[in-house]
C-alpha cells in the first residue's frame, strides 16, 4: 500500500536494553550483563562436555563388547546440585537488591508526575496539576525522580521503552506505578508490549526527554488553548471539525470539542508523528488518515467518514495549524 | 482399578472446585461484593437443605454396607433414600435460586451474582450428575445386576457421591458461613 | 532358571469386531487396541504439525521485512493464536499421548491399557476438540487473543467473532481427552505392571509419564474452570472478566497460568523420559543416577505449581510476591540441570552410537540448555521487566519447545519407529533431515533473542524499519523456510520407509526394555509370557544373565 509513508528514519540509533538512558535501565543492564557471563559459562560447559564426550566415547570400529556399566556416583550428583544452587543463590540476592532499587514502594497519596492511560491503540498523557492533556508523544524531564501512574481505559496494555528500563502493565480497574529517572535528553522509542487487539503493532511510544527548562516551557505552551483559526480555510476546517462528528470523540481545548474517546488534538500540529508512529505528521498524512482511517490503520476505533475532498483538506489544514 | 480411577477423577474434580472457590474469594476481595446482595442469602433454609445432602452421604454408606452383606433388599431402600435426599437438596437449591432471582440477583446482574451462581451452580450440576448415576445403579439393582456382591461399582460410585458432599462443605462455608459471620 | 510369567489376554478390540478380521478403516476408528490408538495419536499430531507449521510460515512471510502487507492485522492475530494453540494442544500433547499409550503397556509388560474403551474415547474427543477449534475459521473468525487468551480482550465487547467461544469449547473437549488419558495411564502403571517391576524399577520413560499424568490431572482443572468462566461471560453475560462491570482482568491470568506453567512442563517431561531411554541404549550404559533423574521429575512437577506468577511479573503485584516466584522459578533450574548432567554422565565412558535418534538427543542437550538459561533470565525479575513480551520470549519458548520437546519427540520417533512399523527409518535421509532441521531451527530463533533485546515486542503483525529489524527478521524467516523444507524431508522419509524400508527385526538397537521383547510390530496380543523382572533393564538382564542392576 502506497499510502503508508514510512517515516522512521535511519537516523535513530539502535534502541537496545543494553543502551541504558535511565537509572532503572542501567541497573537492569548491569544485572543482565553479569547474568550473561554466568549463563555463557554454563552453556560453554555443556557444549564442551557434549563435544568432548561425543568425540572421546564414540563407538570405535573394531571395538566390540560392552563398556563398563556404571550406575551413578553420589559425589558427582552433589556437585550437580551444589554448583547451580550457589549460582542461583547469588542471582536471587541480586534480584531482590535491584528490585528494591528500581521499584521502591509507592506512597499512593503522592501525586504522580504524569498519568498514562492506555487506549486501543493510543496513549493518553496527563500531567496532573498543570492541566495539560496530550497524546502519544510523551514529554518528560531529565534528572527528576518521576512517578508515573499507569491506567487503562479498555484492555491490558504495557508500557515499554527499552532504553528507559522496566515495563509496566496498564490494567483496567488497577492503578500501577512506575519510577523513572531519565539521565540523558533525547528521543526514545518504545512500544506497547502486551497484546491488545488488532492494532497492537501500531501502539508505539515516543518519549521526548527534555532538560528541566525545556520541559517547563513545553508544558506552559501546551497548557494554553488551541490556536484560533486565522484564515478562511482554517475557519472552515474548524467549523467542519465541530460539525462532522469529530468533536464527539476528540478534544481541542478552547473549543466546544471536549470528548476524550480519541486522542487530544489541541496541539496536534506540534507533534512529530501521528498514529503512534505509523506516519509522519504533516498535512498530507493527516489528509490520508481523515479521508480513509480504516485503510491506514485497519481496526482503529475511528470510522470512515463520508466527506468530500475539500472538507477533508480543510480539516487537515486546520489540524496541522494547531501548533 | 475402578476405584483408583474414580479417586483420580475425584482428584481432578477437586482441583476444579478449588479453582472455582479461589475465583469466588478473589472476586470477593478484589472486585468486592455488594453487602446488600450478600445479605440476601438465606443461611438458615439452605443450612437445613445442607443437612439433607449430608445425611445422603450417610445413607449411601449404609447402602454400601448392606450391599457388602449381600442384603439386596436393604440396598434398594437405602439407595432410594439417598436419591430422595439428594433430590431434596437440589429442590432447595432451586428454591433459593428462584427467591434470589426475584430479589433481582442474577448471573448477569452483578459480580456477586456471577460468582455465586457459577460456584453453586457447578456444584448443583455435580449433584445432578450424581443423581443420574445413582438412578442408573438403582435400575440395575432392580434388574438384578448386583445380585452377587463382588462388583466394586457401588463402592466406586460412593467415592464420587461422598466427594460431592465434601465439596459442599467448602462451598457452603465460603459462600454462606463466612460472609454471615464476617458480614463482608 | 528363568521364571516366566504369563501375560493376560487383551479384551477384544471392539465388542462384536473380531480381532483378526481386517475391517479397513472401520477397524482403525473403532479400535480399542492401545497400539492402534497410539499410532492414530501420532498421525493426528503430524497432521496438525503441518497445519501449525504452515501457519508459522505464513506469519514469518508477513514478518520477513518491515511494513509488508501480506497478512492484515486480523488475519495475523488469528494465525499466531491458532499456531500457538495448535502446536501445544494438538501437536505436542497428542504426540506425547501417542508414545505414552503405545509404549507404556509394552514397557511394563502388559497387553493393554487399564480402560481400553476410555482410551479410544480420549483420542476422538481430543481430535474433535481440534476440529471444533479449526471450524472457527469457517464460522466467522478464529480466536484472536493469543494462546493464553488474556482478559478482558477475550470478552465479547473486544472480540466479537465467535472464535473465542470455539477456543473455549475446543480446549474443553481436548482437555477432557487429556485428563482421561492421564487417568488411564496412571491406573495402568499402578495396576498392570509385570511381576517384579516395582515402582523404583520402572523404565524412566514410564516413570516420567506417570509423574506427568499426575501433573496433568492436577493442572487441567484450572484451565477448565477458566474456560467455563469465559464461556459464562460470553454466552450468559456473567461478569468474571468483564472489567467494565467490576470483573477482574488478573483473575484470568492467575487461573490460566496455574494451569499454563505446569502445562509447559507437561510437554517436556515425557520427552525427558524418551531421552533417558535413548541415551542409555545408544551409549550402551545404564542411566547415571537413576534415582536422581527420577526424583528430579517429581521435584519439577511439584515446583511447577508454585511458579505461575513469573508470567505476570510486569502486572505490578509488588516485589514481595515477585521475589517469591523468582525463587521458585530459579529452583526449577536445579532438578533440570541434574537431568542434563546425568545424561552427560550416562554418555561418559560409553560407546556412543550416533544414530539419528541419538543425534537428536545430543543436540537436545545444547538447544534445551539455551532455552533453559533464557528461562532463568526471566526468573530474575528485573531482567524480565525488560524482556517480557518481546521476541526474547518467543526465542525462549521455541528453544524449549522445539529444542526440548520436539527434539525429544524426534529422538523417540527414530528410536521407536522400527517397533511400530517393523521397518527402519532411513538413517541416511534421516541425517539430512537432522542437519536441515537443526540449522533451520537455530537460524530462525537464535536471532530472535537479539530482536527482543533491541525492542521488538511479540505478537506484532508488522514493525517499523528500525536499525537491524529488517535484516534479523529476514534471517529468521529464511530459517523458518529451511525448517519447512526439512519437514518435507521428514514426511517423505516416513512415507518411503513405510513403503520400502529395511525390515527392522524385533530388537534392532539391542535395547534394554520390554517393548523390544516382542515382534515388530507387536501382535494384537503383545506378549504371551515374559521373565519376571529383577532390574531396571529387564531385557538387558535377560540377554546377560547374572548381571542384574541394583
Ligand atoms: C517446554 C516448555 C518450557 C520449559 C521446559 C520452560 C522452562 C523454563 N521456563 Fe519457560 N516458558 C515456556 C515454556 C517452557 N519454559 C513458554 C511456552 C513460555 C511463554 C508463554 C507465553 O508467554 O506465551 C515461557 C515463559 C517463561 C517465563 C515468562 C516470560 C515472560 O513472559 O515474561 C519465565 C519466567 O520466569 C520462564 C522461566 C522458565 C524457567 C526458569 C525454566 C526452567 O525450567 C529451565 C531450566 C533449565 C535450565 C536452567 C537449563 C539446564 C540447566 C543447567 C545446564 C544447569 C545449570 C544452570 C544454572 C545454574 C542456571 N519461562
Ligand atoms: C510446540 C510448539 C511450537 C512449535 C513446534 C513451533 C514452531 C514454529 N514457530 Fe511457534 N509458537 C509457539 C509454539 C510452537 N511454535 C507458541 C506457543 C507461540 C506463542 C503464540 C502466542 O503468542 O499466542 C508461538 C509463536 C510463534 C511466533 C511469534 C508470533 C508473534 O509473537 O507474533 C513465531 C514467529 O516467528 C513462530 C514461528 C514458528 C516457526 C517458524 C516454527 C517452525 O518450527 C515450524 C516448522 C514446521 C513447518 C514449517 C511445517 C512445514 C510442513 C510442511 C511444509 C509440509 C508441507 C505439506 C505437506 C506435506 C502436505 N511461532
Ligand atoms: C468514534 C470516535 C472518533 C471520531 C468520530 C473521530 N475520531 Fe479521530 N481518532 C479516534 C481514535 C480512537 C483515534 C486513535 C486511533 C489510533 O491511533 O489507533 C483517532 C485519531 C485521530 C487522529 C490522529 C491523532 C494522533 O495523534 O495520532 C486525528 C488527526 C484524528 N483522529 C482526527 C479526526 C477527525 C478530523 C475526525 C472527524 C472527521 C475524527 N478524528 C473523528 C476516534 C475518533
Ligand atoms: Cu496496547 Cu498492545
Ligand atoms: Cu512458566
Amino acid at each position: 500500500m502506497q499510502t503508508q509513508h514510512l517515516y522512521f528514519l535511519k537516523t535513530y540509533y539502535l534502541q537496545s536494553i543494553t543502551n541504558p538512558a535511565s537509572f532503572q535501565a542501567e541497573k537492569i543492564n548491569n544485572l543482565f550483563y553479569t547474568f550473561n557471563i554466568a549463563a555463557a559459562a554454563m552453556l560453554l560447559l555443556v557444549i564442551f562436555l557434549v563435544i568432548y564426550i561425543s568425540i572421546k566415547y564414540r563407538e570405535k570400529k573394531d571395538d566390540t563388547g560392552e563398556p563398563k556399566q556404571m550406575h551413578g556416583n553420589k559425589k558427582i550428583e552433589a556437585l550437580m546440585i551444589g554448583v547451580p544452587m550457589l549460582l542461583l543463590a547469588y542471582f536471587f540476592y541480586e534480584t531482590i537488591h535491584v528490585e528494591k532499587q528500581i521499584a521502591p514502594p509507592v506512597n499512593t497519596s503522592q501525586q504522580p508526575d504524569v498519568i498514562i492511560t492506555g487506549h486501543q491503540w493510543w496513549w493518553e498523557v496527563e500531567y496532573p496539576g498543570s492541566g495539560v492533556i496530550t497524546a502519544n508523544e510523551v514529554h518528560l524531564p531529565v534528572g527528576k525522580h518521576l512517578l508515573m501512574e499507569m491506567r487503562s481505559a479498555d484492555v491490558i496494555h504495557d508500557w515499554w521503552v527499552p532504553e528507559l528500563g522496566n515495563k509496566m502493565d496498564l490494567i483496567p480497574n488497577v492503578n500501577n506505578y512506575l519510577w523513572l529517572d531519565i539521565k540523558k535528553p533525547g528521543s526514545y522509542i518504545g512500544a506497547c508490549s502486551e497484546f491488545c487487539g488488532a492494532e497492537h503493532a501500531w501502539m508505539r511510544i515516543n518519549v521526548v526527554a527534555q532538560t528541566q527548562n525545556d520541559f517547563e516551557s513545553w508544558l506552559a505552551a501546551n497548557a494554553s488553548n488551541a490556536m484560533l483559526p486565522q484564515d478562511t480555510i482554517t475557519m472552515a476546517g474548524a467549523r467542519l471539525f465541530q460539525e462532522k462528528t469529530c468533536s464527539n470523540c476528540h478534544r481541542i481545548q478552547g473549543t466546544a470539542a471536549s470528548a476524550m474517546i480519541g486522542p487530544d488534538l489541541t496541539h496536534i500540529g506540534s507533534r512529530k508523528e501521528i498514529l503512534t508512529g505509523l506516519m509522519k505528521n504533516n498535512e498530507d498524512n493527516l489528509y490520508k488518515w481523515i479521508n480513509h482511517p480504516q485503510e491506514i490503520k485497519p481496526g482503529a476505533h475511528m470510522p470512515d467518514f463520508i466527506l468530500d475532498k475539500d472538507s477533508v483538506q480543510a480539516i487537515a489544514y486546520y489540524l496541522n495549524s494547531l501548533k | 482399578m475402578n476405584k483408583t480411577m474414580m479417586k483420580l477423577v475425584v482428584g481432578t474434580e477437586a482441583m476444579f472446585f478449588v479453582s472455582l472457590i479461589m475465583a469466588f474469594v478473589y472476586m470477593a476481595y478484589n472486585s468486592g461484593f455488594e453487602p446488600y446482595e450478600v445479605s440476601k442469602l438465606d443461611i438458615k433454609t439452605t443450612g437445613i437443605f445442607t443437612l439433607f445432602l449430608f445425611s445422603s452421604s450417610f445413607t449411601f454408606w449404609m447402602a454400601e454396607k448392606k450391599y457388602k452383606n449381600g442384603n439386596i433388599k436393604s440396598l434398594k431402600i437405602w439407595l432410594v433414600i439417598t436419591i430422595l435426599l439428594g433430590a431434596i437438596f437440589l429442590f432447595g437449591q432451586g428454591k433459593e435460586y428462584i427467591r434470589l432471582i426475584n430479589e433481582n440477583i442474577t448471573l448477569s446482574g452483578s459480580v456477586f451474582g456471577t460468582s455465586f451462581y457459577a460456584l453453586t451452580g457447578f456444584h448443583g450440576l455435580h449433584v445432578f450428575i450424581g443423581l443420574i448415576i445413582l438412578s442408573i445403579i438403582l435400575i440395575m439393582v432392580f434388574v438384578g445386576d448386583f445380585n452377587n456382591s463382588s462388583s466394586n461399582v457401588i463402592g466406586t460410585v460412593g467415592i464420587y457421591w461422598h466427594f460431592v458432599d465434601i465439596v459442599w462443605v467448602f462451598v457452603f462455608t465460603v459462600v454462606y458461613v463466612l460472609p454471615y459471620f464476617t458480614k463482608i | 532358571m528363568k521364571e516366566l510369567v504369563e501375560i493376560s489376554e487383551p479384551k477384544s478390540p471392539f465388542p462384536g469386531v473380531g480381532v483378526s478380521t481386517d475391517q479397513g478403516l472401520l477397524q482403525w476408528i473403532s479400535s480399542v487396541d492401545h497400539k492402534m490408538i497410539g499410532i492414530m495419536y501420532l498421525t493426528v499430531s503430524l497432521f496438525f504439525f503441518i497445519i501449525g507449521g504452515i501457519e508459522a510460515l505464513l506469519m514469518r512471510t508477513q514478518l520477513a521485512w518491515p511494513m509488508l502487507h501480506f497478512l492484515g492485522p486480523e488475519t495475523y492475530n488469528q494465525f499466531f493464536t491458532m499456531h500457538g494453540t495448535t502446536m501445544i494442544f494438538l501437536v505436542a500433547m497428542p504426540a506425547i499421548f501417542g508414545f505414552s499409550v503405545y509404549f507404556v503397556p509394552l514397557m511394563i509388560g502388559a497387553n493393554e491399557m487399564a480402560f481400553p474403551r476410555m482410551n479410544n474415547f480420549s483420542l476422538w474427543i481430543t481430535f474433535f476438540g481440534g476440529l471444533l477449534l479449526y471450524f472457527s475459521f469457517l464460522a466467522g473468525g478464529a480466536p484472536d487473543a493469543g494462546w493464553f487468551n488474556y482478559a478482558p480482550l477475550n470478552e465479547k465487547n473486544y472480540s466479537s467473532s465467535p472464535g473465542i467461544d470455539y477456543y473455549a469449547m475446543g480446549l474443553l473437549l481436548a482437555g477432557i481427552g487429556s485428563v482421561t488419558t492421564s487417568i488411564n495411564i496412571v491406573v495402568t502403571v499402578l495396576h498392570m505392571r509385570i511381576k517384579g517391576m516395582k515402582l523404583n524399577k520402572l523404565p524412566l520413560f514410564v516413570w516420567m509419564v506417570l509423574v506427568n499424568s499426575f501433573l496433568l490431572i492436577a493442572a487441567f482443572p484450572a484451565l477448565n474452570a477458566a474456560l467455563a468462566m469465559v464461556l459464562l461471560d460470553r454466552q450468559f453475560h456473567a461478569h468474571f472478566f468483564n472489567t467494565a462491570n467490576g470483573g477482574s482482568a488478573l483473575l484470568w491470568q492467575h487461573l490460566f497460568w496455574i494451569f499454563g506453567h505446569p502445562e509447559v512442563y507437561i510437554v517436556i517431561l515425557p520427552p525427558f523420559g524418551i531421552l533417558s531411554e535413548v541415551f542409555q541404549v545408544f551409549s550402551r550404559k545404564p542411566i547415571f543416577g537413576y534415582s536422581f533423574v527420577a526424583a528430579s521429575s517429581v521435584a519439577i512437577a511439584l515446583l511447577a505449581f508454585g511458579v505461575w506468577v513469573h508470567h505476570m511479573f510486569a502486572t505490578g503485584l509488588g516485589i514481595t510476591v515477585d521475589s517469591f516466584f523468582a525463587a521458585s522459578s530459579m529452583l526449577i533450574g536445579i532438578p533440570t540441570g541434574v537431568k542434563i548432567f546425568n545424561w552427560l554422565a550416562t554418555m561418559y565412558g560409553g560407546k556412543i552410537k550416533f544414530t539419528v535418534s541419538m543425534m537428536f538427543a545430543v543436540a537436545f542437550l545444547v538447544e534445551f540448555t539455551i532455552g533453559g538459561l533464557s528461562g532463568i533470565a526471566f526468573s530474575i525479575v528485573p531482567i524480565d521487566w525488560q524482556l517480557t513480551d518481546t521476541y526474547y520470549v518467543v526465542a525462549h519458548l521455541h528453544y524449549v519447545f522445539i529444542g526440548g520437546t520436539v527434539f525429544g519427540l524426534f529422538a523417540g520417533l527414530f528410536y521407536w519407529f522400527p517397533k511400530m512399523s517393523g521397518k527402519m527409518l532411513d538413517e541416511k535421509l534421516g541425517k539430512w533431515f537432522f542437519w536441515l532441521f537443526v540449522i533451520g531451527f537455530n537460524t530462525t530463533f537464535l536471532v530472535q533473542h537479539v530482536l527482543g533485546m533491541i525492542g521488538m515486542p511479540r505478537r506484532v503483525f508488522t514493525y517499523p524499519d528500525l536499525p537491524w529489524y529488517g535484516v534479523l527478521n529476514f534471517i529468521s524467516t529464511s530459517g523458518a523456510f529451511l525448517m519447512g523444507a526439512s519437514s518435507l524431508v521428514l514426511v517423505y522419509l516416513i512415507y518411503k520407509s513405510i513403503k520400502s524400508g529395511k525390515t527392522a527385526g524385533d530388537d534392532p538397537w539391542d535395547a534394554y526394555t520390554l517393548e523390544w521383547a516382542t515382534s515388530s510390530p507387536p501382535e494384537l496380543k503383545n506378549f504371551d509370557e515374559l521373565p519376571v523382572v529383577h532390574g531396571r533393564r529387564p531385557l538387558y538382564d535377560w540377554k546377560h544373565p547374572g548381571s542384574e542392576d541394583e
